[in-house]
């Protein structure tokens, strides 16, 4: 009997590859040139006679992720071979952990509050990858490169816990972020791949396993189609069988890779060129105080504390830069403002300038600056708005710069009045519309009156003052 | 010899010259008994040049006039290294073993590649791959060098200029030999010597050692290739080992394995060695007899599901694919791998990797490789147990001496097998061990057994030198 009562029921299994300096097994380096076949050594080529040897940093890398999504850590380090054969592998085993995971059980929350559980995270070690010249069904021969073997991966298997596609992309988005926050996994050159286990209630849950799905966009592609193609299946009178497919994301759908009527049997044994290694409490314990606050807490802290609307919150918290951001110029100016800058105004320009937050080079300093100007009404926010659009260009001392061209907000009552009769005097007609109740006719004032001041009046005062003259 | 070192030092005898000369003999000695596959000749004069050229610096090096051969499964930059397969015909490694680059470090020249049975895989010599002539016993050519360091043990044997050999045991294969060529076989404690370049038979049990005439020649090596290497995370960090001159064994609490003097093991073989423990005890040693039942009912069975476990995870490159010969091109890539590994490997390359496939498949893997991991953990339990009571274990090294070719082809692979239970056990704890060579039966060398706790390569040379040269 299944303990399933969903529509749909989806586990997967995601393999990250970890940020390291060095491969998990040698000191090849993990990117550089990307020549073929020119970052390898004995080791990473299987040589005979080489020895692997284990890489810390991957280790802690792997721990913090087990940490983070609050898994046992196993007592000690062991590595398993895990044999089979493959053009792409340089031993014709892969160094995997099997036995003993890194970490087991554990939990991630997704935005909508649901919590996925963990199964086990390992580390193991990618093979080489294979170059079809003319694509996969038209080449010839398969070139074989290297420098890929022995990069460290991460494997994180969950639960079966998702019932939707989407839920499926929203868990993927969530771990990304947290691998992000943790500085464990390179977001723009990391590569993250997932296996999914997916079934729905129509089939009695025959569960149909789909390899080789690539980030998070294409795991809910992947799944959409899936599901459509299962229920098709059942709706047709065919079974489900259980099976292996691959995701061909070029055409958008999924194939039989094999049928699975036995398990693939791996003979694994202890790997014993590798000595088990004692995780001792206190290094683990270092490890836990070391992490930082990830995007789950800092949403909390956001709405909870700082009062900041649920979308907005999860904006902000999502992403490592912008939270930072935020949290660094709300500690002197008011969140809410901060927020709705961080969140908007920020971004826009970025993307308007194509430039990533470290592109751009702009930092808190300016945004608290700008801010700050704003929030004292120094300047308004259409200036505000024209300067970190500037910014966006090129840096410059955003103080300095409004005291230089004089960008401060009119203090001068009868500067801004002088504009508002000026205004009045040469619309006659909008003026008759406003006297009529049209909002939109006042609303043109205004925006006349900002022009004339050159955008430094007060919204504030204009609107006072044009209602006081009418 | 001792004339040749003190020439070479004083600088009358050339290092190059008495390279070339070693060579020359080696090469002439090779063709009648094919202890060597390869001679690393080129390599050999480049590093006597280079000594010649330091020679203030050189002449001082525990190695300086030695000729080291190293077994096959040795790397060797540059040089033919074939672990004894056809299936690794031609391939010369891009780098050094370790204990190769500290051989040469400590003024030593390489000398060449010794044979072996292919990956280690036999006691007798005789299964060398498929294309090298079997190796010949030194003392009676009708006969076995032993193995799997055959040609390591008969070219320490024979070998007319100062040489010494690098072996490597993963069941017994320095001890075998050397008990059956009448030479030293010294076996480090597991991790003593960095394996890093050392083609994988299996990784928990290789162990690199080293195989002399004299015992002070295997120690001076063992001590020149021991310490930590970064390449090999089972390595130990450990102080140097001594230099262990002398030969009291006064107050040594010897063991004799009750078990090993059984059924099966030659009388005249025990009898050889009973002398050897009466020598010991007429030296001050006191003497007692030691029950190991466990070790020695089980060692066997579970050394063979470890060992061929792990080789046939070993052997999985060798496909065709970057290592092992290629074959033409047809079919999928399982067909083109199973032709070359079909074609290629010996029967019993072949035998053990089906047995150690089998052994670790789920449904088998409980029974089979989990088992023989915990036997092997109460193994070296029991082993421990009496080193509490005893710093040397004391048995015959292998129940026969050295059987003639004719009579190996009669064996079954079981009994092939059983040549190494007395060895096993020492292997699968890890323990150092060195086969004295103890005397004659029928005519040909005996070994005794030395087994030490962990660490203890000292206290077992100690008690080598009391037993004083061969009888």
């Amino acid at each position: 009997m299944t303990q399933f009562t969903t529509d749909v029921v989806i586990g997967l299994e995601i393999h990250a590859e970890l940020k390291t300096k060095t491969k998990l097994f040698c000191g090849c380096p993990t990117t550089g040139s990307e020549e073929p076949n020119t970052r390898t050594c004995v080791t990473c080529l299987g040589m005979p006679g080489s020895k692997p040897v284990l890489n810390r940093q991957a280790v802690e890398h792997g721990l913090r992720v087990a940490l983070a999504l609050q898994s046992d850590i196993a007592p000690r380090l062991v590595f398993s071979r895990k044999s089979y054969f493959y053009p792409d592998m340089s031993k014709n085993y892969q160094i995997t952990q099997y036995e003993l995971p890194l970490g087991s059980g554990g939990r991630l929350a997704l935005p909508d509050g649901r919590e996925v559980g963990m199964v086990r995270l390992h580390l193991e070690e990618d093979p080489a990858s294979l170059v079809h010249p003319d694509g996969m069904q038209g080449s010839a021969y398969v070139l074989v490169d290297y420098n890929r073997s022995g990069n460290p991966l991460l494997e994180m298997v969950t639960k079966p816990d998702m019932t939707s596609p989407e839920q499926a992309r929203d868990f993927l988005k969530q771990l990304i972020t947290v691998l992000d926050y943790l500085e464990v996994f390179d977001l723009n050159e990391g590569i993250i791949k997932a296996d999914a286990n997916v079934s729905i209630k129509e089939s009695a849950y025959t569960r149909v396993e789909i390899k080789n799905i690539t980030g998070f966009r294409e795991i809910e592609r992947a799944l959409k189609h899936e599901v459509a193609r299962q229920r098709a299946a059942v709706k047709d009178g065919q079974a489900i069988e259980q099976e292996t497919r691959s995701w061909d994301s070029e055409k958008g759908m999924t194939f039989t890779l094999r049928k699975k009527e036995t398990e693939e049997d791996y003979g694994y044994i202890i790997d014993p060129d590798l000595v088990p290694i004692t995780l001792d409490k206190e290094y683990v314990e270092k490890l836990r105080s070391e992490l930082p606050e990830l995007a789950q807490e800092k949403l909390k802290k956001f709405q909870e504390e700082q009062g900041i609307e649920e979308t907005t919150a999860n904006v902000l918290a999502k992403d490592k830069g912008l939270a930072a951001m935020y949290e660094q110029i709300s500690r002197q100016v008011d969140p809410q403002l901060t927020a709705k800058w961080v969140r908007r105004e920020l971004p826009r320009v970025l993307n308007y300038n194509k430039k990533s937050l470290e592109e751009s080079g702009i930092t808190a300093e300016h945004m608290t600056t700008l801010l700050r100007l704003i929030q004292e009404k120094r300047i308004t926010e259409k200036i505000g708005q024209r300067l970190i659009e500037k910014l966006g260009e090129g840096l410059f001392d955003v103080e300095e710069h409004v005291q230089r061209e004089g960008l401060e907000t009119l203090q001068d009552a009868s500067l801004v009045e002088q504009a508002c009769k000026e205004a009045i005097a040469e619309n006659a007609s909008v003026v008759e519309q406003v006297k009529a109740g049209e909002q939109k006719a006042f609303n043109f004032l205004v925006g006349q009156v900002m022009k004339k001041t050159k955008g430094k009046a007060d919204p504030k005062t204009v609107n006072e003052t044009l209602k006081g003259l009418l | 010899m001792r004339d040749i070192f003190a020439g070479l030092r004083e600088g009358s005898i050339d290092i190059v010259e008495h390279t070339r000369k070693c060579l020359d003999e080696a090469k002439r000695l090779n063709e009648e008994y094919h202890h060597l596959t390869v001679l690393s000749e080129e390599r050999a004069l480049a590093q006597a040049e280079r000594l010649k050229k330091s020679f203030e610096k050189s002449k001082d090096k525990p190695l300086f006039g030695y000729l080291v051969s190293a077994k096959d499964a040795i790397c060797v930059k540059g040089v033919e290294t074939t672990a004894g397969s056809r299936i690794l015909k031609g391939y010369k490694p891009l780098f050094d073993a370790t204990v190769i680059r500290r051989v040469e470090e400590a003024g030593g020249i390489i000398l060449g590649k010794t044979a072996q049975d292919e990956f280690g895989f036999g006691t007798f010599g005789v299964n060398v791959g498929l294309d090298h002539p079997i190796p010949l016993n030194p003392i009676d050519k009708q006969r076995s060098c032993g193995g799997s360091s055959s040609g390591a043990g008969g070219l320490a044997r024979i070998a007319p200029f100062p040489h010494i050999s690098l072996g490597e045991s993963t069941g017994g294969s320095i001890a075998n030999p050397a008990s059956f060529c009448g030479v030293y076989g010294l076996t480090p404690t597991y991790g003593r010597v960095s394996r890093h370049g050392l083609i994988d038979y299996g990784n928990s049990l290789d162990k690199i050692g080293t195989l002399g005439n004299d015992l002070p020649d295997a120690g001076k090596l063992l001590r020149v290739i021991s310490g930590h290497d970064p390449k090999d995370s089972t390595s130990l960090t450990l102080e140097a080992l001594k230099e262990e001159g002398g030969g009291d064994v006064k107050g040594l609490k010897m063991g004799v394995i009750k078990e090993s003097f059984g059924s099966g093991v030659d009388d005249a073989v025990a009898e050889t060695v009973r002398k050897g423990i009466s020598a010991l005890e007429n030296g001050g040693a006191s003497v007692e007899e030691v029950s190991l039942e466990f070790p020695l009912k089980y060692s066997l069975a579970a050394y063979y599901v470890l060992a061929m476990s792990e080789a046939s995870t070993n052997l999985a490159k060798y496909c065709g694919m970057r290592y092992g010969q290629s074959a033409e091109l047809k079919g999928s890539f399982n067909d083109y791998f199973s032709s070359v590994r079909e074609s290629h490997f010996t029967r019993e390359a072949k035998r053990r990797i089906i047995m150690g496939t089998f052994a670790r498949m789920s449904g088998h893997r409980d029974a089979f490789y989990l088992k023989a991991a915990s036997v092997r953990t109460r193994i070296i339990k029991a082993y421990k147990e009496a080193f509490k009571r005893f710093d040397v274990l004391v048995s015959p090294t292998t129940p026969v001496v050295a059987p003639r070719f004719d009579e190996i082809e009669k064996l079954t692979p079981l009994q092939h097998y059983q040549m190494d239970q007395l060895l096993v056990g020492p292997n699968l704890a890890g323990l150092p061990h060195l086969s004295v060579p103890i005397g004659e039966a029928t005519g040909m060398p005996v070994g005794m057994l030395l087994i030490g706790d962990h660490l203890k390569e000292e206290t077992l040379m100690r008690a080598g030198n009391a037993l004083g040269d061969k009888t």
